[in-house]
């Protein structure tokens, strides 16, 4: 193992930059901005899933004490012509127009200086629609005379969304397709064949900062302030609506209390931009919590899997159809479709495989991007179903997969090679630290306690761009720009470090400038675990261009190579005063090949692979079904961290989180009605809930593209969840979950069907 | 949310003279937990609310009886109940009971008046103090009266008390050597509501059960007691076998609904089971009120 550390500012658990700020309540959030004159707005949203749009009354409302104004979907077009919106189609209306596509849609907004008044009058608004057949079940849909789009809108940005231009008639926002080899002769040629089909159901994300923005419309140019991962898309994207250049739009995003993929996009800001324009003045919308589930969510998923095996227990051909629940708006989601599709088939080296993925419109409320971007769905699926084949072939479920998995050198199913993809290191870790090979007490009487394991993959969305800036004052501070969003993962000082590392400066000695698209260059998102791999990348080249520059201008003065003349000195004798900058710019996009419209392959289909694998021990009550994770394991492949502390915690916050949407999250829906919209009848995790032990650990790997061979772990500690528990329970009694999520009702009737009293 | 007035008067009595016995906008708020919760979701708006902070120190006390009788005063906090001494001597089933009840923000400004009063079928004191056979003071503008706890609750969210009227006081009596337990199970994470709650309180005499008082909470309306498995261990001597009976007398009458926390059956089943559990669990804590 090559060890790239030089001046030790990389590797090293530096506290992070802004933890004081936050814990004395004094780091920034878009909740306290308050502006003069500023507006709040108030959404009255559908009650209805899928109806035609009769009449909206807004008199009482309009009439209220306090009201400034309310406004509608029609009302919008004086400000922006075509007011729709999305990153892959150009389906979402700002306010309904029209038609309204699940209950919770946002119809009217209601303006007043005073919240209360604004919340007050919303609940005076009356709407009338002509209500439409609704589709909610995602195969369903798929093929439903409840048509959700009446045609396609692809936004063009995507090349491989063209072809849908103008479709009429169809739920499915996208089919993704992968052919590698023949499936159907793997099949035929196969000693066993294996068949399964699992589900998971509709989450959230529940950051704990609900979202919020705020609009503050000029002359001539727009500032929004928001609680937003991507505010480079946010100029963009509003820019387009308004019809303007990117540089009268300004996006400004301080630290977020949480994203992890909700805040993507366009979620408020189009609302509060064109709401300002209207009236002029600063808008706020602040989201509730139970407003989020109305938002965006996480997709649900029906999973079919088939597969082949061969004698010697090599698995020779697997099809997969996935179909993802997208809700009533595409948001992120058909990128969902392909970007995690193509690994839909696993770890694992397969001759034959055959993908069939679809993103399919829904009357529920939309569901986009969230840790894990698919994956833990796909993860979910592959993993039980490799479990339920090595206990059918009666092999261990660790051996089956060590002699299947997916091996440094050989092509995954696009055909891309593997590279610096430490999966079989992964699995090894994880059985050693499970103690896999040891003795496991099994429990007796109604105590029944099981094991199991399950490891996932992930390519990183691509290609995207990243730009840094760094400068250098003349008294040898430092300051780096990036619009790299801080949402509590800890990018501000992984930056910081290695920006520190080239220069030479302690980390905690470097000045992050946040997000504000006036001042910070171009980034795509702070999404998919793409920051450290991306931005690491910029900031690096940055940092490395502006000591360059320091060397040129030394060099200028006459100084001989290697002179250690201080910085500030270097300044004073180039301009006679403290004056002047050193300015270094860093720009990162790496290589990449679309897959084939009609095979999936690719050559290059990713910059880099995510590694995740988990490890569960469960004890059952047999009486009840109650589960309780006794033991979690989480194992990851980052590269060489660059703060292992901030590594092993974001291993066990996507562990947390991802355990959460395996045992109690659960969006509930009656008819397209969601019964359950609030954290008393949502339930996340607390602190009882958590394993009683918990281990989380990155192995020794370098990823060679990478900054100082990191690459991205945000998502990486869900992956392996679902399935290990799932795997774990099984192997205490004898059940097998098909269903997210976990609970003890289900495990109860479970055991009681295999009584034989269903 | 409307603008409405709020006051705080301060004795009780003046209290319930700014309360309308006519209009349910007007209303008491003690801790506030529930109330908030209603009045944020648009569910509750008030026209006025009569704060209790205020009111006299007494009703805010919790003392122990020379002959083991609690009394606890409706304003006081649940941690304070939580934290006392008196009621972990004199009924150490409470003080376990609210260990696991809500969390420590909610017990550190919830009262015990304003959790009985709100008469949510999911709250967990209400089958304990019905199994510890539990009496209310209960204050109006005609002035004092008591009820047996289980009196006070007459159907979702609905107490039997007037607008007008208010909990002043609650009296645990002697538990005499009784044991008790709660057995609270939740369906999804740890803090979440009970799908059922089960209140166990025995009188042992020599492995002989004499008396039994068994209470559902969560799964019924209100808190219920099961009289058939009562029935089923008076005057048993305690084994596994006698305990099966009685959880199956109790699923068998209990009138169980499904809701999002599980379905009647699973719910039965969780009866059928803990019954046994809450009882041993019962056996096995010192008897309430050691003499």
């Amino acid at each position: 193992m090559t060890k790239p550390l030089q001046r030790g500012q990389v590797g090293r658990s530096a506290r992070r930059l802004e933890g004081r700020a936050k814990v004395t309540g004094r780091a920034e959030y878009v909740h306290n901005l308050r502006l003069p004159g500023m507006l709040y707005g108030k959404i009255f949203r559908s009650t209805v899933a899928h109806g035609r749009i009769r009449r909206i009354d807004v008199r009482a409302a309009q009439a209220m004490a306090g009201v400034e104004r309310v406004v509608t979907g029609e009302d919008l077009h004086a400000v922006i012509p075509n007011p729709y919106y999305g990153p892959a189609f150009h389906d979402q209306p700002i306010l309904a127009l029209e038609k309204v596509r699940y209950a919770g849609e946002p119809v009217a907004v209601v303006l007043a200086a005073d919240p209360h008044v604004a919340e007050e009058a919303a609940q005076l608004i009356t709407a009338e629609y002509d209500e439409l057949p609704a589709v909610f079940d995602e195969v369903e849909a798929a093929s439903s005379a409840a048509i959700v789009h009446e045609v396609l809108k692809p936004a063009g940005i995507f090349p491989d969304l063209k072809h849908l231009e103008g479709r009429k008639n169809t739920n499915v926002a996208l089919d993704f397709h992968l052919r590698r080899g023949d499936v159907e002769a793997g099949f035929a040629a196969a000693d066993r064949i294996f068949e399964h089909s699992f589900r998971t159901q509709q989450v959230m994300h529940t950051p704990l900062e609900p979202m919020v923005s705020v609009a503050d419309a000029g002359a001539s140019a727009i500032t929004i302030h928001t609680a937003s991962q991507s505010p480079s898309f946010v100029r963009i994207e509003i820019a387009r609506l308004l019809g303007w250049p990117e540089n009268r739009v300004r996006v400004k995003v301080p630290y977020l209390g949480g994203g992890f993929g909700a805040k993507l996009y366009i979620k408020l800001e189009a609302l509060v931009a064109a709401l300002s324009l209207l009236v002029r003045r600063p808008v706020k919308v602040a989201l509730t919590m139970e407003e989020q589930f109305f938002t965006i969510t996480k997709h649900a998923a029906t999973l079919r899997i088939k597969s082949g095996v061969a004698a010697d227990g090599r698995i020779v051909a697997r099809r997969c159809d996935v179909w993802w629940n997208g809700g009533a708006y595409a948001d992120v989601g058909p990128r969902v479709t392909q970007k995690s599709g193509f690994t839909a088939a696993g770890p694992y080296d397969i001759e034959n495989v055959h993908i069939e993925s679809y993103a399919v419109y829904t009357n529920l409320p939309p569901a986009g991007a969230l840790r894990g971007f698919g994956i833990p769905q796909l993860v979910w699926a592959y993993e039980s179903h490799t479990d339920l084949i090595a206990r059918a072939l009666g092999l261990d479920p660790l051996e089956f997969r060590r002699k299947n998995i997916l091996r440094e050198g050989r092509p995954q199913a696009t055909g891309t090679i593997m590279r610096d993809a430490a999966i079989e290191a992964v699995l090894d870790r994880l059985a050693q630290r499970m103690k896999w090979r040891e003795p496991f007490d099994r429990g007796s009487g109604t105590l029944r306690r099981g094991r199991g394991l399950g490891i996932g993959f992930k390519a990183s969305i691509a290609p995207t761009t990243s730009v840094a800036i760094i400068t250098i004052a003349a008294d040898g501070s430092c300051v780096l720009y990036s619009s790299t969003v801080d949402m509590g993962q800890g990018s501000d000082t992984a930056m910081a470090q290695i920006a520190a590392e080239v220069l030479d400066l302690p980390a905690e000695a470097i000045r992050v400038v946040h997000p504000d698209t006036d001042v910070t260059p171009y980034d795509m998102a702070t999404l998919g675990s793409r920051s450290t791999y991306h931005m690491g990348n910029a900031v690096k080249r940055a940092a490395e261009d502006a000591r360059d520059k320091l060397a040129a201008l030394a060099a200028e003065l006459g100084l001989p190579p290697g002179s250690n003349l201080p910085w500030p000195e270097l300044f004073r004798r180039k301009y006679g005063m403290q004056a002047g900058n050193i300015v270094g710019v860093g720009s990162f996009i790496p290589s990449y090949a679309s897959p084939d419209h009609d095979t999936g392959l690719t050559a290059n289909a990713t910059p880099f692979w995510m590694i995740g694998g988990a490890g569960a021990e469960v004890e059952i009550d047999t009486e009840t079904g109650a589960v309780r994770v006794t033991k979690l394991v989480n194992v990851a492949d980052a590269g060489t961290p660059i703060n292992p502390a901030i590594v092993e915690t974001q291993l066990s916050g996507g562990a947390i989180m991802q355990l959460g949407f395996t045992l109690s999250e659960e969006m509930q829906f009656r008819d397209g009605q969601l019964t359950n919209a609030s954290l008393a009848d949502y339930k996340i995790p607390g602190f009882h809930d958590l394993p009683t032990a918990m281990e989380s650990a990155a192995v020794e790997a370098q990823e060679h593209g990478g900054p100082f061979g990191a690459k991205g772990v945000g998502e990486s500690g869900t992956f392996g969840v679902s399935p290990a528990i799932a795997n774990a329970i099984d192997d205490a009694v004898g059940v097998r979950l098909s269903a997210l999520p976990l609970t003890a009702e289900a495990v109860w009737r479970a055991l009681g069907e295999k009584r034989g009293e269903a | 949310m409307k603008p409405f007035d709020l006051v705080e008067p301060r004795s009780l009595a003046e209290a319930i003279g700014c309360l309308d016995r006519d209009d349910p906008a007007v209303r008491p708020i003690a801790g506030g937990t529930a109330l908030m919760l209603m009045m944020k979701a648009g569910l509750f708006r008030p026209l006025r609310l009569v704060s209790l902070r205020a009111i006299e120190e007494r009703f805010r006390r919790i003392a122990a009886e020379p002959d083991g009788e609690l009394r606890i005063g409706a304003m006081a906090t649940l941690a304070s109940v939580e934290r006392s001494p008196e009621v972990a001597r004199l009924a150490p089933v409470i003080t376990r009971t609210l260990r696991r009840l809500a969390n420590r923000r909610v017990r550190n400004v919830a009262t015990i008046g304003g959790h009985l009063a709100h008469a949510d079928p999911h709250l967990d004191l209400p089958p304990v103090l019905v199994a510890l056979g539990a009496r209310l003071i209960i204050a109006g503008p005609a002035g004092e009266h008591a009820i047996a706890i289980e009196a006070l609750f007459k159907g979702y969210l609905e107490t039997v008390l007037r607008h007008d009227e208010m909990i002043a006081e609650l009296i645990v009596p002697p538990q005499a050597g009784r044991q008790s337990a709660y057995l609270k199970c939740t369906a999804r994470s740890a803090d979440d509501w009970p799908s059922l709650g089960i209140a166990v309180s025995l009188s042992v005499a020599g492995g002989i059960i004499r008396d039994s008082r068994i209470v559902i909470g969560a799964a019924t309306e209100t808190p219920t007691r099961l009289a058939a498995a009562e029935a089923v261990l008076r005057g048993a001597a305690i084994d596994d076998a006698i305990l099966r009976r009685a959880g199956e007398a109790a699923a068998a009458e209990a009138a169980i609904v499904s809701d999002q926390h599980g379905s009647a059956a699973y719910k039965k089943q969780l009866l059928r089971v803990g019954l046994g559990r809450a009882a041993r669990s019962a056996l096995a804590a010192a008897p309430e009120a050691p003499r």
